[in-house]
């Protein structure tokens, strides 16, 4: 393995440097660098010319300005790392390390929530293969992926935004708008469910009258400025996650797994009680302390009630605590809602990642930063989730009616353990390749949704360094996302070893 | 096969609790609060204000708050804005509130004094001298006077050559990066003269006249932070200036040129570099690197205080600013001047208020002389194109949609919002023959000419442009009628080197001029051999023209001659003005004392006056 990684690295490396010269030599002949000094009319025109000239080394041939830039970058194996600096001056280094990081905030979340979404969605809708279920994923699934970005962004914008802010003002649910969220609701649900058409038509009337009598009394608590959870809901939803997580891995009958999750669910909420101090004005460092604490707690629980599904156990434990922490920070964020809306009566901004100067405390940052990523994680959700959903749903058929399948159905195993067992594992294999490329190609290809949101991203640099035909940020860019395609390749090469057993060694 | 009933059942009970949890306890009794209206009421500022510079508005005390703009996308590069690096519009509008000046663009493109600051005079006009003086209680923000000594570092950051002389003509390698260039250090090669280094009062002695001598002086930067820096006290830095030292100059230099520049977005330089002498200084910690940059207001400012606390400029772009603007993010916009633009914003409704007027950019046809073209030694040739121009229709379908008060532009050197001063002008240049599309004038002039059916014309511009496509399309549909054959020779290498605009394969160029306010820029579009004169027009009048004007600080003098040149530049055709580019400006309706201005500063140019109605 290690043999094969380090041949992959050194092949990598060499397609890294060859493409680098391309891009080099492609963009500065992408245009006139001196474009906005020629048609100025400064009396020192032809010295300011000169001068950038010599700044950007123009008048030299381009292998000697490739060969300058190779040697900077060649600097960062002996620690004086030198990217260049743009043509306003700025260091490249540092703001490649600014844009790096403010898109990788962007493009994580959204990237786990499509590969959850998307592969939630293909599934069901493999399991449910021609249904109207089916039709309306693989509708909305061709419908998102053809979305173009920079119109989706003014859609959301003008609706997300704007008239989202318009409504907060008052956070009064007119009743069409409730009837109208319930019928959603209400045609959605059932057709996940399935079966006869009696049980659709129950479990629809059901979801209707909730979600409306429900929307009815939130509204006349005036939840929507003023909202609250408490520590009752924290323990409910806890419960009913561990409930539904068990069900779903290893079955409600596996009673020591049921346990552990109940069990971790129970010490997650008391141990919200036990850490409310900490938890009401924390820094990042506890928090996450806190995060890995849980993690660490939960699968001990799993371990202690596990006996012979003591693996199982662990890994449902985990990720009950996981979904319980959520509950906590959600419960808080809650809890802080109407403080932030005091602060910032428009709670989604159309730009920027942030408020400037917002004056909250910790939590209502939080909230800030968390509303300014709610736009732009929707927009490259929806594209992302749209193909992922069509290849879970197809590599899912596939492997849905191999020999093996039909084998473990007639052994009599139950169709969960069919389907989360033996079907989707293989499934996963070629799902994972396309996810590893997509959070690749998104580092670099979230570039319209940066601009369109304000955020200073990867994206963002590249273009502005091709706009202004300036080599340093676009190589810049290059490099991370270059670099960032070779080790994605590689991590999918290696989850391949992980999933598949017939190619592990 | 189904799942198995039970599981099924209690996985759709825990998947309910899921959405239960999303109900709540009861929340506190508190009313909702009342509507908001964004309603504006009807502004009472309607009264015209005629006053191009900066007027009284009357304000003693900042009153707190935030008022939000962006120039763009650009993050702010450094406190010296004077490096070829940072000097551009987005920096320019953040720092020009930091730092004070003598004058400033009027809304017209006039110069105005700011009387707070100081004040100028020439004290003799022929040899040029001026005489600044500072206001007595011009201090930096840290308590450091203003004085003659900034402006002499200022000066020499414009006349010293890395040689360690005095410039001879300006095409010397300076020591400074002064996006100026040494032209200062040439016409005043004396530098300011002044009784000692903490003068408030210093005179300019220009070896020969010079008719921009207003633009040449206005803010500068600190020499005590400049002398520290080079480790020395300011009386040792003017010392060395006046003398020459370069042990000195060279650090100082060295610090001017890399000191100031904010290379990692996001960290302000330290507030000790960076007094301001300004209305608005750095606020601390007001930088988020890819997001906006703070000011806050300087509270050591002896003129008068800026009307809000706190302005900040949000690096966003431009496409996104009308939405920003309806949610609030923006205060302040300056959108692109396009057909679409007025609708998208006068359907926000009452809450923003829009602006219209016209810029200093303007647009023009001009002739190519070279050889290789048929108006070159065909005046005919010329007429008959001018004739078929449809000028009064490229203004009423591309522009007035814009800006309703947009007229046909007469003149070069005067611009029709400078309405005395155009109309004087035009009154005796130009007695409106190419107003109208005359074709039957057109087709004679083309038969006189002795061009052949069909002469291909090949109109260039930058491309893609989509006005100044429906331009040329406009052009085509009138100019096609007479026997030209119009070519829309758009090209996105058009100005770039070895492009079309080089290599002469053009009758028509089709661009525009950003104004600088200068008098005297011109001469370098209009007279014989300079440099920006592309289509190669020589024409005696004009040329000795331009030099009269340029070597005179007389006003009038500047005006005669200004109706000298533009009436031999229609009699000859240089080319044909088209319009004054159009300009829109949209701000939230409660903002007070938003002011178009058609000047290069941009809207910004009065914003330590803009204040929140309450």
């Amino acid at each position: 393995m290690l043999k094969f990684i380090l041949r992959r690295l050194g092949i990598s490396f060499l397609v890294l440097w060859a493409a680098s010269l391309l891009i080099f030599v492609l963009t500065i002949n992408a245009g006139d660098p001196l474009a906005d000094l020629r048609e100025s009319n400064a009396e020192n025109r032809e010295s300011l010319m000169a001068l950038r000239t010599e700044q950007m080394g123009l008048d030299l041939p381009w292998y000697e300005r490739y060969w300058e830039w190779l040697s900077g970058v060649g600097g960062c194996f002996t620690g004086s790392c030198d990217l260049g600096t743009t043509v306003n001056g700025a260091n490249v280094l540092d703001l490649t390390a600014q844009a790096a990081g403010s898109t990788l905030r962007l493009v994580t979340l959204a990237t786990l929530l499509a590969i959850v979404v998307g592969i939630a969605a293909g599934i069901v809708s493999a399991i449910r293969q021609y249904t109207g279920f089916d039709y309306g994923v693989t509708f909305l699934a061709f419908l998102f992926f053809s979305l173009p970005v920079f119109w989706a962004a003014v859609l959301l914008k003008e609706y997300g935004a704007i008239r989202f802010n318009d409504w907060i003002a008052s956070g009064d649910m007119e009743p069409p708008m409730i009837l109208g969220f319930a019928l959603v609701a209400a045609a959605i649900i059932p057709a996940v469910l399935g079966g006869p058409w009696r049980r659709r038509l129950y479990t629809g009337a059901a979801t209707f009258t909730f979600v409306a009598v429900l929307l009815y009394v939130l509204n006349v608590l005036d939840w929507y400025r003023n909202p609250f959870f408490g520590l009752a809901m924290v323990l409910l939803t806890s419960l009913g996650a561990a409930v539904l997580v068990t069900a779903l891995v290893a079955g409600l009958g596996n009673r020591r797994v049921l346990y552990a999750a109940l069990t971790t669910a129970v010490v997650g909420t008391l141990s919200y009680l036990v850490f409310a101090g900490v938890l009401l004005e924390p820094t990042w460092l506890q928090l996450i302390g806190l995060f890995v604490l849980a993690i660490v707690v939960s699968i001990a629980i799993g371990a202690a009630w596990g006996g012979y599904a003591r693996k199982q156990a662990m890994f449902i434990s985990a990720v009950t605590g996981v979904i319980t922490s959520g509950v906590i920070v959600f419960d808080i964020l809650v809890a802080h809602w109407a403080g932030f809306l005091e602060l910032k009566s428009r709670p989604i901004s159309t730009i920027g990642s942030q408020t400037p100067n917002f004056s909250g405390d910790f939590w209502e940052s939080v909230l800030d930063s968390g509303m300014q990523l709610i736009l732009p994680t929707i927009v490259l959700t929806l594209v992302s989730v749209a193909s992922y959903s069509r290849y879970t749903r197809s590599s899912m058929l596939e492997v849905m009616n191999q020999d093996y399948v039909r084998t473990a159905r007639s052994k009599g195993l139950s169709e969960r353990a069919v389907i989360t067992k033996h079907a989707f594992r293989n499934a996963l294999i070629p799902i994972t390749t396309i996810v590893a490329f997509d959070f690749a190609g998104l580092i670099g290809g979230a570039v319209i949704t940066e601009r369109v949101f304000g955020w200073k991203g990867m994206g963002a640099m590249f273009q502005e360094g091709l706009d202004r035909v300036d080599p340093d940020p676009v190589m810049a860019f290059f490099l991370v996302t270059g670099t960032a395609a070779v080790l994605m390749n590689m991590l999918a090469d290696i989850a391949y070893a992980y999933l598949d057993p017939r190619i592990r060694r | 096969m189904k799942i198995r009933r039970a599981s099924a059942a209690v996985a759709a009970v825990a998947t309910g609790a899921l959405l239960l949890s999303a109900c709540s306890s009861p929340a506190s009794d508190d009313q909702p609060e009342t509507e908001e209206t964004t309603a504006a009421e009807e502004t009472a500022d309607t009264e015209e204000i005629t006053d191009s510079c900066k007027v009284d508005t009357g304000v003693t005390e900042s009153a707190d708050g935030e008022i939000q703009y962006s120039a763009g996308e650009v993050q702010w590069a450094g406190y010296n804005g004077n490096l070829p690096d940072t000097y551009s519009t987005y920096n320019s509008v953040v720092n020009d509130r930091m730092i004070g000046g003598f004058m400033y663009f009027g809304v017209d493109g006039t110069v105005c004094q700011d009387e707070e600051y100081g004040s100028f005079e020439a004290v003799s006009e022929d040899p040029l001298q001026v005489q600044y003086t500072l206001a007595d209680d011009a201090t930096w923000s840290d308590g450091t006077p203003i004085t003659y000594a900034d402006y002499l570092l200022d000066w020499a950051t414009q006349a010293v050559t890395v040689d360690g002389t005095i410039t001879e003509d300006a095409s010397e390698e300076p020591l400074f990066n002064n996006v100026s260039g040494l032209t200062l250090g040439d016409y005043v090669p004396e530098g300011p003269q002044a009784d000692s280094a903490d003068a408030k009062s210093f005179q300019y002695d220009y070896e020969r006249v010079y008719a921009d001598w207003q633009l040449n002086v206005s803010g500068a930067f600190p020499a005590h932070v400049v002398a520290e820096q080079a480790g020395v006290t300011v009386e040792e830095l003017v010392t060395a200036i006046e003398e020459l030292d370069m042990s000195v100059l060279e650090p100082a230099a060295e610090f001017w040129n890399t000191g100031w520049l904010s290379s990692t977005p996001g960290e302000l330089p330290d507030p000790a570099l960076v007094p301001v002498s300004g209305p608005y200084m750095l606020k601390e910690d007001g930088w988020i690197a890819g997001q906006s940059i703070t000011l806050t207001e300087n509270e050591n400012y002896w003129g008068t205080p800026p009307a809000t606390k706190e302005l900040t400029f949000r690096f966003a772009a431009a496409d996104t600013h009308v939405q920003a603007l309806q949610n609030g993010d923006l205060d302040v916009i300056e959108p692109q001047a396009t057909v679409d633009t007025i609708p998208q914003l006068e359907q926000i409704g009452s809450s923003v208020e829009v602006l219209t007027g016209q810029t200093l950019i303007w647009e023009h046809l001009d002739y190519n002389f070279g050889d290789s073209s048929v108006f070159a030694d065909n005046l005919a040739a010329r007429e008959a194109f001018a004739y078929c121009v449809p000028r009064q229709k490229i203004v009423d379908d591309l522009i007035a949609p814009i800006d309703e008060n947009a007229v046909v532009m007469n003149a070069r050197e005067v611009f029709p919002y400078q309405t005395e001063k155009y109309e004087e002008v035009t009154a005796e240049s130009y007695d409106g023959r190419y107003d109208e599309v005359d074709l039957e004038m057109a087709t004679e002039k083309f038969a006189e000419a002795g061009l052949e059916e069909g002469t291909e014309i090949r109109i260039g511009y930058s491309a893609p442009n989509p006005r100044r496509a429906d331009e040329v399309a406009a052009i085509k549909s009138s100019c096609d009628q007479v026997g030209f054959n119009i070519v829309d020779a758009g090209d996105p290498e058009f100005f770039a080197a070895g492009g079309a605009l080089e290599t002469g394969d053009w009758e028509i160029a089709l661009f525009a001029w950003a104004g600088s306010g200068q008098i005297a820029s011109g001469q370098n579009i209009y007279a014989s051999g300079r440099p920006q004169n592309f289509g190669g027009y020589s024409n005696e009048t004009v040329d000795e023209a331009w030099e009269t004007l340029a070597s005179t600080v007389d006003e009038s003098v500047h005006l005669e001659q200004t109706k000298v040149i533009e009436s031999e530049l229609w009699d000859t055709l240089y080319g044909i003005p088209l319009f004054a580019h159009p300009g829109v400006v949209a701000h939230s309706a409660d903002l007070e004392n938003v002011r178009f201005t058609a000047a290069q500063d941009g809207i910004v140019w009065n914003a330590e006056q803009w204040s929140r109605a309450s």
